[in-house]
């Protein structure tokens, strides 16, 4: 090798040792700031756990009030055909005025109201009416209790169309009707927990790459030892890049916790896709937010502060990149806008490799905007911390 | 007490809070930002599900059945695909969330009376959301069912179309939807988010006021004058009412005007609720600002506080009655679930002052309550 290309090979050396230096130093710093080395041990452990068992939009045990004008045998077979879990039967009410009484305290979810004659007319194969009253206060899960009314109003119909038929001279055999088969795809059995524990994830995986790299410069600039760091030989660049790299490997051993120690053994969650690929794309992704965090540190005084921006910053991410709620209910505006957030992308990338076991042939769209963004937030950081100190 | 003086110090409170800006924009921005970011975040309507479907037998009876979800209107239409297989990596890439597939032979088995075979797939990642889909998917194929052996029995029989729905679905379910007739997500989600940010909102901003003439010394120009303790507390609730009372207008404005839900009670109970509420949520931020020492500290417990009780325990997103033993106990202690019932009350159920009564007489007497507190904990003479 020429002299020139030995001598640029050492300085990258020297230049790569400096970072790793100080990125181990940057290691022992969190080690040693207890309150938030538990926070972020908290995050990727026991929160995952409570978050398996956090909310789902099932229905459960709504409490149901009949008004039952018939009383007879016929109307009871129907009304307790609505059992638990879905729904809770809490007796009945004496009249449509007291029915509405109750939903309007909120001590009824559903009131069925079973005409009189309900039996009689059901003799004389003549239409009968049953009415549901639903509190859709609560709109999704108003929406599911009609929806298991009406299955279960539906079996009862089919258990007297099949007398119905044989008196009108058919045959209950020779009767067509479209059999849709639903097949649930990646989480065949609808197990919340996946849902809930992979969202978890990623909200705190998203919480900690900008956190935790926005405190370890807002330490150095609480105590002043910023100052320090910016006498020594390091250039600015090397002093963010200890900070991402160190706090991007407390991430990934944080996610490693979560995912093999937790999620997988304690709540089955599938992992069908590449893990290599998984921690590459993660890592790429705690890239991508670092930039944040950085900027966030340079718009704060101190880590009360700082912690009041990335809630502030991380919120809005959370919300509204389809982590809980589906993006497709958004208008588009909000969702073209969506398009900047990194989490977004890494959304897909992480319920892609996952369940879906998607490969980087499936994903590269995911990848390559989430590149992009996090290479124009890390340049944002840089010009940030740049124009404060330097 | 002396109006004068009261007046005096919420004059001066007030120059503060315009003075900085940054508390100023945080007061009047913050509230409008929380509503967009989870309104819009918390929406769980199921809508726009983009499909496919895959006809395998291309007949008029197949393109009759692909219709019927075509026109529905939480379905979005996305086309045709030649072969399952197709479908699968359009799944997998999340471009479809639903694909229908015809099977073959469909329109001969049915015209025959037997079962026409579909297969729907659906992407499970949202399980929420995929059971409402499953919903969807169930209650439109049972639609279309009804719909063929309707024509079936009219055929074959001879029976009008009307008498043979009654043969075959002889009981049918009305559904009414009561206070959510659209079942629209952001109708319920709308007042409980007034509650909460009314909940976050003013104790923050009460919490900073006290604990900053406590950093910066101010405090002691107050324990040398003449004001009395009551006088210099109300002084200083009194700005940050009126800034809260602003907000609940501008989130009221927001919720009906930009995010349409209806507005079915009396407004002016409602305002009158949603001031005694805020002087019970202001009233705790004054509370824990007399307690702290530090502006770290006074922000953070009361961040802390708020998003909790407001969160989890006031029936945001559980309902209160599913709460266990201590959880229970804990939503009963703050006025956010009180609130709740009457939010929710006030826009969806149109009920006022005749059932909702008891919260209002609650917050008056817990207002009250916290106020009192205040006084007890604040001494002009410091212990030293």
């Amino acid at each position: 090798m020429s002299p020139p290309a030995t001598r640029t090979v050492a300085l990258a050396q020297v230049w790569l040792r400096q970072i790793a230096v100080l990125s181990l130093k940057e290691i022992r710093q969190l080690l040693r700031d207890r309150a938030l080395f538990i926070y972020t041990v908290y995050i990727f452990t026991a929160n995952i756990i409570i978050a398996a068992g956090g909310a789902n939009n099932e229905l459960r045990d709504a409490v149901l009030r009949v008004h039952d004008a018939d009383q007879s045998h016929a109307s009871r077979d129907l009304i307790y055909r609505f059992q638990q879990p879905r729904f809770r039967l809490a007796g009945e009410v004496g009249s449509a005025a007291e029915a509405l009484r109750l939903l309007d305290r909120g001590e009824a979810q559903m009131i069925l109201e079973v005409p009189s004659g309900f039996a009689e007319s059901l003799r004389r194969q003549q239409l009968v009416h049953v009415q549901a009253l639903i509190d859709t206060s609560q709109a999704n899960t108003g929406y599911l209790a009609s929806s298991y009314a009406a299955r279960i109003v539906a079996r009862y119909s089919e258990d007297w169309v099949e007398r119905n038929i044989i008196r009108a001279g058919g045959d209950p055999r020779q009767m067509p009707a479209i059999r849709n088969e639903l097949r649930v795809w990646y989480n065949p059995g609808l197990n919340n927990t996946w849902f809930n524990t992979i969202s978890e994830l990623l909200t705190m995986v998203t919480v900690a790459c900008i956190l935790l790299p926005a405190a370890a410069m807002i330490r150095e600039k609480e105590r002043g030892t910023l100052e320090q760091l910016l006498v020594s030989p390091l250039t600015p660049l090397q002093i963010m890049l200890s900070k991402l790299l160190s706090m991007m490997l407390v991430m990934l051993c944080g996610t490693t916790v979560a995912v093999f120690g937790i999620m997988m053994p304690f709540y089955g969650v599938p992992f069908v896709g590449s893990v290599p690929l998984f921690f590459a794309l993660t890592a790429l992704y705690a890239f991508t937010n670092a930039g944040l965090g950085l900027a966030a540190a340079t718009f704060a005084r101190n880590s009360a502060q700082v912690g009041l921006v990335v809630l502030l910053m991380v919120m809005p991410i959370v919300m509204l990149s389809g982590t809980w709620t589906p993006m497709e209910s958004m208008p588009p505006w909000l969702r073209a806008l969506m398009y900047l957030s990194p989490l977004r992308h890494y959304i897909e990338i992480a319920y892609g490799i996952l369940l879906r076991g998607a490969g980087f042939g499936i994903l590269w769209n995911s990848v390559l905007p989430m590149a992009a963004i996090g290479v124009a937030l890390f340049a944002l950081g840089l010009v940030r911390f740049r124009r404060q100190f330097v | 007490m002396k109006f004068e003086r009261v007046f005096a110090v919420a004059q001066r409170e007030w120059r503060e809070i315009l003075r900085d800006r940054i508390y100023f924009l945080l007061a009047f921005l913050l509230p409008v930002m929380l509503m967009l970011v989870f309104g819009y975040g918390m929406s769980q309507d199921v809508e726009n599900i983009a499909f496919a479907v895959v006809d395998e037998d291309r007949t008029p009876v197949s393109r009759d059945y692909a219709h019927h979800f075509i026109e529905s209107r939480y379905f979005s239409f996305q086309g045709y695909l030649p072969s399952a297989n197709a479908a699968d990596r359009l799944l997998a890439e999340r471009k479809l969330r639903v694909v229908i597939v015809i099977g073959p032979r469909f329109e001969q088995q049915l015209l025959a009376g037997r079962s026409g075979q579909v297969q729907t797939l659906i992407d499970g990642t949202f399980t929420s959301s995929t059971r409402i889909i499953q919903a969807y998917v169930e209650a439109i194929n049972l639609a279309a069912s009804t719909g063929i052996q309707t024509g079936y029995l009219a055929r074959r029989v001879g029976l009008p179309p009307e008498r043979a729905a009654g043969l075959l679905h002889p009981v049918v379910l009305d559904v009414r939807y009561l206070y959510n007739q659209e079942v629209r997500s952001i109708w319920s989600v709308a007042p409980g988010l007034i509650m909460m940010i009314l909940m976050l909102v003013p104790p923050l901003l009460m919490a900073l006021s006290v604990v900053r003439e406590k950093e910066t010394g101010a405090i002691y120009n107050v324990c040398t004058s003449t004001i009395t303790r009551a006088e210099f507390l109300t002084g200083k609730l009194l700005p940050s009412v009126t800034i809260s009372a602003i907000n609940a207008g501008i989130l009221w404005l927001l919720a009906t005007l930009y995010f349409h839900t209806p507005f079915k009670g009396s407004l002016l109970f409602f305002a009158f609720a949603t001031l005694l509420y805020i002087l019970c949520t202001t009233g705790l931020g004054l509370l824990i600002s007399l307690l702290v020492s530090t502006q770290q500290a006074a922000m953070i417990i009361s961040l802390v506080l708020s998003i909790i009780v407001s969160i989890q325990f006031s029936g945001l997103i559980t309902p209160v009655s599913s709460l266990s033993g201590g959880n229970y106990a804990i939503a009963h202690a703050f006025p956010a679930m009180y609130y709740n019932a009457v939010a929710k009350g006030a826009f969806l159920k149109a009920v006022g002052l005749d059932v909702l009564w008891p919260e209002l007489l609650l917050f008056v007497f817990y207002a009250t309550a916290v106020f009192f507190l205040c006084y007890l904990v604040f001494h002009k003479r410091t212990r030293t």
